[in-house]
C-alpha cells in the first residue's frame, strides 16, 4: 500500500477521461507516483544540503524538478514556509490544501506598506583567544568553573524548522533559553527568599542572598529575577515580610558586581517606590512596622539613582514627581507621606529639600495639625513630623544656609517667622531644636525672597 | 554450528512452504534470513568481518525482489530489515526505500551503482569458507539464490589471517566492538586497492607515483625575492633572537624536499610580476612573525586564537562566505543569486566606473547570476602593506545553480567572463594556489579544470559517479581533490597535466562537504555530513585517523595551521573544533582511534578525572562523550551562538577567521 492515495490517480485518470481505470494500474501507477516524488525530494534534499540549511524550501523543489530536466510547478515560489489547510470531506478522506489568505482589496490598498526587512549585516567577536574562550555577550555563556553550558543549552533548543525565513519579521524572535542548572538556581533562590516554614530559615535566606550578592553567571536570570520582583510586590502589599525580603533581593541584585542592571532600572523603580510610597503596606495590625519597609526602600531607591542616576535623565524627575505628588495628596495616609518625604530626600538630595520640601510645608501644615489632633493617627503623624524634620536636617548638614543667623528676630518674632514660612506644627519644631544653623536653612528662602 | 530452535522451527515451516508456485519474492527474505542468521550466531572472531556482508546482501537481495516485478514483497522485505542500517546507511536507505518496479531500478543512480558493480568485501580465509560450507549446507533453505547473488554482485577477497600480519590480527578484531562498525577503506561499490584509482580487479599493486613536494620556484622570481628580502633586512634589522628573513627563506628552502617535487614546466604559469615578488617576501615576513604551533608537548593544547564574523539578518539565505587572502574583503553568495561583498577594514568599496553620484560604501552586490551561489573563490593574494591603493585582490570566481562560473574583477566590480560548460548547477569553484587555473565541480558528476583566459575547460575530470560536490586544489598545484556525495561518497585524486585519477579514497558514511590539504602536501582531511573527519595519507592512499566530535550536519570547512600539525573545522552544529594531527601517518595515535571498542572506556576515566591525553577543553567534552564519542585529538572545540560556521581558515600567521551566519 502506498502512501500516496491511488484514489489520486483514479481523479486525474476520470479528468482525462478514462472513466474505468483496473485496479492493478491504480496501485502500480501510485507506486510509481511515489517513486517520482521520492526522486524529486532526493534531488531537492541536495539543494538544500547545499544551501547549508535545515528546511526543504519550495525553491529546492523547482531547482530538483530543473535539474531533472522537469517543467517546474510555478506559483509555489515561496521562501516562507507554506501554510497547509485541511478539509474533510465526510468520513475518513482528508484533503489537504495550500491556504491562501484572503486579503481585502480596500485594506491592502489602505494599510501601510510592511517594514523593510533589515539588511544584512555582519559582526566580528573573538570566539577563542589563546584557545579559552571570553566570555562576552556575543558568545555562549560559560559558568564560572569554565565549563561550557552551551552544548546543554542548545540540546534543549527543539530543533524546530526555522521559520524566520518569513521575509517580513523585522525582529527576530530570539528564544531565550535557560539551561536546566540556572533554572533550578532560581527556584532555589525564590524558595529561599519567601520561604518562611523552615526553621532556622534566616540562615538559607542569608545564604541565598550571599549568593546573588556575589555569583558572577546570573546575568541571564535578570530579568526572571526582575519579573519575580515586580510580581511579588504587586501581589503581597499585606505582608510586609513578603515585601521585606524582596526588597533584599534587589538590594543583593545591586550589590553584585558582575551585573549589568542598567536595562532594568525602569522596571525596578516602580516596584521600589510601591514600598515606598504606597497607600496600605502591610496590615492594620502591623501598626508602625511599615515605616521600617519605607525606610529600607528609600535606602534602596538612594542606591539606584547613586548607581544609575547618570545614565537615565529622566530617572530622578520622573521619581520626584511621582513622591511629590503622593505627598501633597491630603487623601493619602501619614505612611504614603512619610515614604514620600524620604523619597525626595533621597532622589533631589538637599536641592530637592530646599525646592521641594521647604516651599510646601505651608500647605501640608493643615494636614499635619488636623493628623496630630487625631488620637489614632497621632504616631503616624509624629512620624512623618520626623521625617521632614530628618529632611530639614540635611540642610543644615549641607551647610550652604549658614552664612549666619544675621539679622534674625530673637525669641517669639523669630517663632512667629518660622511659623509663618512652614507652618504651624515644623515652624515650632524647629524652633525648638534651636539650631541656628537649621533657622537659617529654613528661612533661607525668606531671606532672599 | 550453533542454531536456535525458533529457528529451527522457522526452517521447518519455510521447508513445508518451498512450492513450485511459491511467491517469487520469498526466496529473498529466506536468502536473507539464512545469511543473517548464520552472520548473527557465529563465532566471535568472524562476526565483525561476516557483519559487513549483511548490508551488501540486503541491498542486493531487495533490488533483486525489485527487478522480479514483486513490489509487495519488496516493501515488506525492505521494511522488515532496514533498521538494522539505519545509522549507517541512513542515505541509500532513504535513496532505495521506494524503489518498487524495475523501471525504477534503471533511473535510480543508487541502485544503478549497486547493480553495475561488484560490492568488495574482505574476509580472511577461515571466515570466507565456513561462509561457503553453511551455504552449501543450507541449499534448500536459500542457500542457492544466496550463492547466486555472491558470485553475482560479490567480489570478496580473501585475505590470509596469518599472512597479512598485524593489520588483520585475532587481538584486532576482537578490540573493533560495536563502535566501530564502519566499512573498510577498501569495501564497498568502486572496490579497489586502498588508495588506488584504479577499479578493475588486476590492477597492478603498485600504486601510481606521486609528487607531492612544493612547486619549485622559478629562478629569476627567487633572485629577486631574495634581493628584495636583503633590502628588507638591511632596513629592518631584526630583532634579537629573530631571524633575517633571508634565513628563514633560505630555510624554507632548503628543509624543502626536493626529490618528489613536481618540475616547473609541468604546470605553465604566466611570467610573474613585482606583485608576485611583494606577495613572497610578505609571506616570508608574516611566516616568521606568525604564532608559532609546535604542537601538543607534554598534553599541553596550542592554544589558538579565533575571530569570528557573524552575519545578521539572512534569513537562513546565505549559501557560502569566502575571506580574500589578504584579510580585507569578505564575500557571501546568497540564494537570492547575487553576491555580496563587504570590506572589513570598513573602506568604502569603490570602482572607476561608478558615477559621480554614486554614494561609496563598504559593501556591493555583484548581479548575474540567474541561481543561488554556491561557491565562490578569491584569487590569492596576500596583505602588502606597501601596496599602492585599494584591496590587493584582484578577481573572485563565483559558482551558481545556473551552471555558470563567473569571473569578477574586484576593481570595478563587474563580471569579467561566464565560463559555460557544465550542464548542472557548479557546487563547487577553486583557485588554483598559484592564481590562473580554477577547478569547478558540478552536478553533471565532472569536475573540470579552467585557466582564467580560455572559455572552455581545459581538463575534464571524469569518473564519479555521482555529483562532485567539492573540490580543491593540491598546493603545488598540479593536482586537483574532488569529493562526491550522493551514493558514492569518496574522494579523488586527480593528475592535472594527465587528466586522470591517481587517488581514490572510500570510507565517509555521509556526503563529503568539504575538504583540506595540509601545506606540506602530504595529508588530506575531508569532513563529510555525518560530522566525521578523516584524515589521508595521500603517499600512500591509506586511512590515517578517523577524527569524531562534530554533531550531525555539515562540515562546512577545515583548514590546516602553516606547520600543518594541526586543522581547525566548523560545522552545522555552530562549533569551531580544533585538532591535533601530529604526524601524518598514524604511529602511537593510530591505535587510540583503532581501538574504538574501548572508547567508551576511555571517556568514563576521562570523567573520573584520571588524565587523558585530550588536554583541558577535551575532557569538560568528555561528560557529553557518552551519546558521542569524541576522538583524543580533539584540542577544543569553540561553540557559537546559534551560528553554523561556514567557512574557517588559517591566516599566514596562525590566526583562525571564522564566518557564520547567525540563525536565532
Amino acid at each position: 500500500m502506498s502512501v500516496w492515495n491511488p484514489d489520486n490517480i483514479t481523479d486525474v485518470a476520470e479528468s482525462v477521461g478514462i472513466h474505468s481505470l483496473p485496479k492493478d494500474v491504480v496501485d502500480h501507477l501510485a507506486r510509481d507516483v511515489e517513486y517520482r516524488i521520492a526522486q524529486v525530494l532526493e534531488e531537492a534534499l541536495k539543494f538544500m544540503r547545499k544551501g547549508k540549511r535545515v528546511t526543504l524550501g519550495t525553491q529546492d523543489i523547482s531547482h530538483a524538478l530543473r535539474l531533472l530536466d522537469v517543467e517546474p510547478l510555478y506559483g509555489y515560489e515561496s521562501t516562507r514556509p507554506l501554510r497547509f489547510g485541511e478539509a474533510s470531506l465526510g468520513g475518513m478522506e482528508r484533503l489537504f490544501y495550500v491556504e491562501d489568505e484572503e486579503v481585502e482589496f480596500e485594506k491592502l490598498v489602505n494599510s501601510a506598506l510592511p517594514k523593510v526587512p533589515r539588511e544584512m549585516s555582519f559582526t566580528a567577536h573573538w570566539l577563542a583567544v589563546e584557545g579559552v574562550q571570553p566570555s562576552i555577550p556575543q558568545n555562549p555563556m560559560t559558568n564560572a568553573d569554565g565549563r561550557s553550558q552551551d552544548q546543554r543549552s542548545q540540546d534543549l533548543i527543539p530543533k524546530t524548522s526555522s521559520s524566520t525565513s518569513d521575509g517580513l519579521s523585522v525582529k527576530p524572535a530570539v528564544k531565550h533559553v535557560l539551561s536546566k542548572e540556572l533554572q533550578l538556581y532560581f527556584e532555589r533562590i525564590c524558595a529561599a527568599i519567601l520561604d518562611d516554614t523552615v526553621p532556622n530559615h534566616s540562615d538559607l535566606r542569608n545564604a541565598a542572598y550571599a549568593s546573588v550578592r556575589s555569583d558572577t553567571g546570573l546575568s541571564q536570570l535578570v530579568p526572571y529575577f526582575m519579573h519575580f520582583i515586580s510580581d511579588k510586590i504587586t501581589h503581597s502589599l499585606r505582608s510586609l515580610t513578603v515585601l521585606t525580603h524582596v526588597l533584599q533581593l534587589v538590594a543583593a541584585l545591586l550589590d553584585n558586581p558582575f551585573l549589568d542592571l542598567a536595562p532594568y532600572v525602569p522596571s525596578m523603580i516602580p516596584a521600589v517606590l510601591t514600598c515606598l510610597i504606597g497607600r496600605n503596606l502591610g496590615t492594620p495590625a502591623d501598626g508602625m512596622a511599615h515605616f521600617a519597609l519605607r525606610n529600607l526602600a528609600s535606602s534602596i531607591l538612594l542606591r539606584l539613582l547613586r548607581k544609575f542616576g547618570n545614565k537615565a535623565k529622566s530617572l530622578r524627575p520622573r521619581a520626584a514627581k511621582s513622591a511629590v505628588k503622593a505627598w501633597l495628596d491630603p487623601s493619602k495616609p501619614f505612611g504614603s507621606h512619610y515614604g514620600a518625604v524620604l523619597a525626595l530626600t533621597s532622589i533631589a538630595g538637599t536641592d530637592g529639600v530646599r525646592s521641594l520640601i521647604v516651599p510646601n510645608l505651608d500647605v501640608y501644615d493643615g494636614i499635619l495639625r488636623e493628623g496630630l489632633a487625631d488620637d489614632s493617627r497621632r504616631e503616624h503623624a509624629e512620624a512623618v513630623v520626623a521625617a521632614i524634620m530628618k529632611a530639614l536636617q540635611t540642610l543644615e548638614e549641607d551647610g550652604s544656609g549658614s552664612h549666619g543667623a544675621n539679622g534674625l528676630p530673637d525669641g517669639q518674632a523669630l517663632r512667629q517667622k518660622l511659623v509663618d514660612a512652614v507652618g504651624e506644627v515644623i515652624g515650632n519644631r524647629v524652633f525648638e531644636t534651636g539650631g541656628s544653623a537649621l533657622i537659617a536653612a529654613v528661612l533661607e528662602k525668606d531671606l532672599f525672597a | 554450528m550453533l542454531r536456535r530452535e525458533s529457528d529451527y522451527h522457522e526452517r521447518q515451516s519455510q521447508l513445508n512452504g518451498v512450492r513450485p508456485d511459491d511467491n517469487p519474492g520469498d526466496k529473498y527474505f529466506r536468502t536473507y534470513n539464512l545469511v543473517k542468521q548464520w552472520v548473527e550466531s557465529a563465532l566471535e572472531v568472524h562476526k565483525t568481518e561476516l557483519k559487513r556482508l549483511l548490508w551488501p546482501m540486503f541491498v542486493y537481495c531487495f533490488l533483486d525482489c525489485v527487478e522480479e516485478y514483486v513490489p509487495k514483497e519488496a516493501e515488506r522485505f525492505f521494511a522488515s530489515y532496514r533498521k538494522q542500517f539505519e545509522t549507517e546507511h541512513s542515505d541509500d536507505i532513504r535513496a532505495l526505500s521506494l524503489l518498487r518496479y524495475p523501471e525504477h531500478t534503471r533511473v535510480n543512480d543508487t541502485a544503478q551503482i549497486y547493480l553495475n558493480n561488484k560490492y568488495r568485501v574482505t574476509l580472511s580465509t577461515a571466515a570466507f569458507s565456513t561462509l561457503i560450507q553453511h551455504i552449501e549446507a543450507n541449499e534448500i533453505f536459500g542457500g542457492t539464490q544466496a550463492l547466486v547473488t555472491i558470485q553475482k554482485y560479490f567480489n570478496i577477497v580473501t585475505v590470509d589471517r596469518a599472512a597479512s600480519g598485524e593489520d588483520r590480527s585475532l587481538a584486532k578484531l576482537l578490540s573493533q566492538g560495536a563502535d566501530d562498525d564502519m566499512p573498510r577503506e577498501d569495501e564497498g561499490i568502486p572496490g579497489h586497492k586502498p588508495g588506488s584509482a584504479n577499479t578493475s580487479s588486476n590492477a597492478p599493486d603498485r600504486l601510481i607515483k606521486v609528487n607531492l613536494g612544493q612547486l619549485p620556484m622559478e629562478p629569476e622570481l627567487m633572485e629577486d625575492v631574495k634581493a628584495e628580502l636583503a633590502a628588507e633586512d638591511a632596513a629592518n634589522p631584526p630583532g634579537p633572537g629573530r631571524n633575517t628573513l633571508l634565513d628563514e627563506f633560505e630555510q624554507r628552502i632548503k628543509c624543502e624536499p626536493t626529490d618528489d617535487a613536481p618540475s616547473r614546466d609541468t604546470l605553465p604559469l604566466p611570467p610573474s610580476l613585482a606583485r608576485d615578488v611583494a606577495m613572497e617576501v610578505q609571506r616570508v615576513k608574516e611566516n616568521r612573525d606568525r604564532f608559532r604551533i609546535e604542537g601538543r608537548t607534554g598534553g599541553v593544547a596550542p592554544a589558538l586564537s579565533v575571530t569570528m564574523f557573524t552575519f545578521h539578518n539572512t534569513f537562513d539565505s546565505l549559501n557560502c562566505i569566502e575571506f580574500s587572502g589578504d584579510y580585507t574583503l569578505v564575500a557571501v553568495g546568497t540564494s537570492e543569486s547575487y553576491i555580496r561583498i563587504w570590506s572589513l577594514t570598513n573602506e568604502p568599496l569603490t570602482s572607476p566606473l561608478d558615477p559621480s553620484t554614486h554614494q561609496p560604501s563598504s559593501s556591493r552586490r555583484l548581479i548575474g547570476h540567474s541561481g543561488p551561489v554556491y561557491a565562490l573563490s578569491f584569487s590569492p593574494s596576500l596583505a602588502i602593506p606597501q601596496a599602492e591603493g585599494g584591496p590587493d585582490t584582484r578577481l573572485l570566481l563565483s559558482g551558481s545553480q545556473d551552471g555558470s562560473v563567473r569571473l569578477w574583477s574586484l576593481e570595478t566590480f563587474t563580471c569579467l567572463v561566464a565560463y559555460n560548460g557544465h550542464a548542472s548547477p557548479v557546487w563547487d569553484v577553486r583557485f588554483s594556489p598559484h592564481g590562473h587555473y580554477f577547478v569547478s565541480a558540478s552536478a553533471d558528476r565532472t569536475a573540470r579544470m579552467w585557466s582564467t583566459d580560455h572559455i572552455s575547460p581545459l581538463r575534464l575530470f571524469v569518473g564519479h559517479d555521482s555529483d562532485a560536490e567539492c573540490a580543491i586544489w593540491h598546493p603545488n598545484s598540479t593536482y586537483v581533490f574532488t569529493g562526491s556525495g550522493g551514493v558514492e561518497r569518496n574522494i579523488r585524486m586527480w593528475d592535472v597535466n594527465r587528466g586522470t585519477a591517481v587517488r581514490l579514497f572510500t570510507g565517509h558514511t555521509g556526503n563529503i562537504t568539504s575538504l583540506a590539504c595540509s601545506p606540506n602536501g602530504r595529508t588530506l582531511a575531508s569532513g563529510d555530513d555525518k560530522g566525521d573527519i578523516m584524515i589521508w595519507d595521500i603517499g600512500s592512499g591509506r586511512l590515517g585517523k578517523r577524527l569524531r566530535g562534530h554533531g550531525k550536519g555539515g562540515i562546512w570547512s577545515m583548514d590546516w595551521c602553516v606547520e600543518g600539525t594541526v586543522l581547525v573545522s566548523g560545522g552545522a552544529d555552530g562549533t569551531v573544533r580544533v585538532w591535533d594531527i601530529q604526524g601524518a601517518v598514524p604511529t602511537d595515535q593510530g591505535k587510540v582511534v583503532a581501538e574504538g571498542g574501548q572508547g567508551t572506556k576511555v571517556d568514563s576515566v576521562g570523567v573520573n578525572g584520571v588524565g587523558i591525553v585530550g588536554g583541558g577543553a577535551a575532557t569538560a567534552r568528555k561528560g557529553k562523550g557518552k551519546e558521542a564519542v569524541v576522538s583524543p585529538e580533539q584540542v577544543s572545540a569553540f561553540p557559537t551562538k546559534k551560528s553554523p560556521v561556514y567557512k574557517v581558515k588559517f591566516t599566514e600567521s596562525n590566526l583562525v577567521m571564522a564566518g557564520g551566519a547567525y540563525l536565532p
